[in-house]
């Protein structure tokens, strides 16, 4: 192996479980595995072009590589396919912490398609205004702009679906956590 | 909502989209080979040096489209521009050349001048009639003989032409569009096209000053040099044919597309001969390196695309888009190569539709040392 080689391997370590999830969490599992093989290739063909930190330029490619390939619509659809398989995180051993959880992920449903973008980038993908900025190609200040917005509307399509519809029970935290594994297992 | 959204959305995040839980070992396998299977790209890599140098003038995206020269698409085929070849072995030409090369003072300066005129010719489907145009674009690029300083590019669209008399009727049949659509292949095997608008009117020319890759790297050649580095290489054919296929891989400079090391050498050969600032000695070495290579042959006396005589020598390259002829227009008398051309002898892929020996595209180069950019 040698030093390029080692290094992109590196990255790949670092990065791809990020990529995977940004990738899953925009446009659901099915097209995540293409859309990080298709990523990777990329950031192969461009090893000289990779930033340090590489995570939110390959955040950046994952999402030309979506953006080609899959229209907002069909994004919006698989977020909320998605949904029904995902497993909400364990604890949350109050009630209410696990009830409005969901309602936070119906509501993300909801959200026009870039609004859920900044959030899954700074909420999920933990990245900083700055990194984020970079993911979206726009300049931090437009970035805390576009998030404050995101969340705002957020607020309000929780409380939306809050009063059009008590949210269903979640199960007992010992059956949930038994689907992480079936649906993990189907999801690799 | 009770509590802050944002932080209520965080923990929300479903247990398959933490970041922490590790790929499992097959997928990572087949994802890591997939990645490195691709070839590096240089087109990629150039992006961070200033200045693209590993092409022969029309690489790149427009590469084996279609490139035409004077000698081979004349006005009227029954009459060609240039006199007839006159044989004249090429070895003998270009150990001329790198006599001559040899005995020539080393030129000083602060900027490495070189202006390169890109013709290419593209087919034209309009108003129902098929035509050829000739696209012409000037670059002229200033890079500095020492570290830190800035490297300066001058490009600009020159318009195109009708490429021949014949193409000019149908164009004008075509109602003389000024501004046409062409298909331009994009992906390395050349199955992709895009579409590209040419105008015929000269577009504004386009004035960059960018620093240094690095502070020092100025060229791309298989990876990035310091001009230093490029001074430096050997000044017998033996070493610097060593010291070129360290970097050779297999395929071309410009593409993923497998090429034969002799062909490659005459490529890169090439570029040491027609537009990089390597010494005397080194590019004498360069010119008797082209002597011997196999396969190498003369097609004699012929003028560049810009009208300046000179005696042609040519290679053959075979490629999905048909049999290619290389041809470099050496002024053995100046010690110089004035121009690169590509001839498609055998048209297939996405030049099938041409014409046999359709001149495809032509690159000329005009080098000298100067110590004022934008001069």
């Amino acid at each position: 192996m040698n030093d390029a080689e080692r290094r992109f391997t590196a990255i790949y370590d670092s990065c791809r479980q990020r990529v995977w999830a940004y990738a899953c969490a925009r446009a659901g599992g099915q097209i995540a595995d293409e859309v990080v093989s298709e990523t990777f290739a990329i950031a192969w063909r461009r090893f000289g072009d990779i930033p340090e930190p590489p995570l939110p330029w390959l955040l950046g490619v994952a999402r030309n590589v979506l953006r080609d390939g899959h229209r907002a619509e069909a994004r919006r659809a698989a977020f909320t396919a998605e949904l029904a398989h995902w497993t909400p995180p364990p604890g949350g051993d109050v009630a209410e912490d696990v009830t409005e959880r969901m309602a936070v992920l119906r509501a993300m449903a909801e959200l026009p398609d870039g609004d859920r973008e900044v959030l899954i980038l700074t909420a999920w993908q933990g990245l900083s205004p700055r990194e984020a900025a970079r993911v979206l190609g726009c300049r931090p200040a437009a970035l805390r702009v576009r998030l404050h917005r995101a969340r705002r509307r957020l607020t309000k399509a929780v409380e939306g679906s809050a009063a059009r519809s008590p949210a269903p029970r979640p199960g007992p935290a010992g059956v949930v956590r038994s689907q992480v594994e079936i649906v993990g297992r189907e999801m690799t | 909502m009770s509590r802050d959204v944002l932080r209520v959305l965080t923990e929300a995040r479903p247990v398959e989209l933490d970041p922490e839980i590790r790929v499992d070992e097959a997928t990572r396998t087949a994802e890591l080979a997939r990645a490195m299977a691709g070839t590096r790209d240089a087109h990629r890599e150039r992006a961070r040096r200033v200045r693209p140098v590993w092409v022969l003038g029309l690489a790149g995206a427009t590469a084996a489209a279609a490139l035409v020269a004077t000698v081979v698409v004349p006005d009227d085929p029954a009459a060609p521009r240039s006199p007839a070849p006159v044989a004249l072995d090429a070895r003998t030409v270009l150990l001329a050349a790198a006599d001559r090369t040899a005995a020539t003072p080393e030129g000083t300066g602060a900027y490495w001048h070189s202006r390169t005129i890109h013709r290419n010719h593209f087919p034209v489907t309009e108003g129902g009639r098929r035509y050829t145009i000739e696209v012409t674009q000037a670059t002229d690029s200033w890079t500095p003989a020492r570290p830190k300083g800035k490297q300066w590019s001058r490009t600009q669209n020159l318009g195109f032409r009708p490429a021949s008399a014949a193409d000019r009727a149908a164009w004008q049949k075509a109602g003389s569009p000024t501004r046409v659509k062409v298909s331009v292949p994009i992906s390395p095997k050349l199955k992709r096209l895009k579409s590209a608008v040419y105008e015929a009117a000269p577009g504004k020319a386009h004035v960059q000053a960018s620093p240094l890759v690095d502070g020092d790297k100025v060229y791309w050649i298989g990876r990035n040099v310091t001009m230093k580095q490029v001074r430096s290489l050997p000044t017998t054919p033996a070493t610097l044919r060593k010291e070129l296929l360290r970097w050779y891989k297999g395929h071309g400079t410009e593409s993923n597309s497998p090429m034969p090391r002799d062909r490659w050498l005459f490529e890169v050969g090439g570029l040491l001969v027609t537009d990089l600032p390597v010494t005397t000695k080194t590019r004498a070495a360069a010119f008797r390196l082209l002597a011997d290579l196999p396969g190498v042959r003369s097609i004699g006396k012929v003028r560049d695309a810009e009208g300046r005589p000179g005696v042609a020598v040519a290679a053959i390259e075979r490629t999905p888009n048909g049999v290619l002829q290389r041809r470099l227009v050496i002024d053995p008398a100046r010690g110089a190569a004035l121009a690169s051309e590509t001839i498609v002898l055998e048209p297939a892929g996405v030049n099938a539709e041409l014409p046999p020996n359709s001149l495809l595209g032509s690159s000329t180069f005009t080098t000298t040392w100067t110590d004022k950019p934008l001069s």
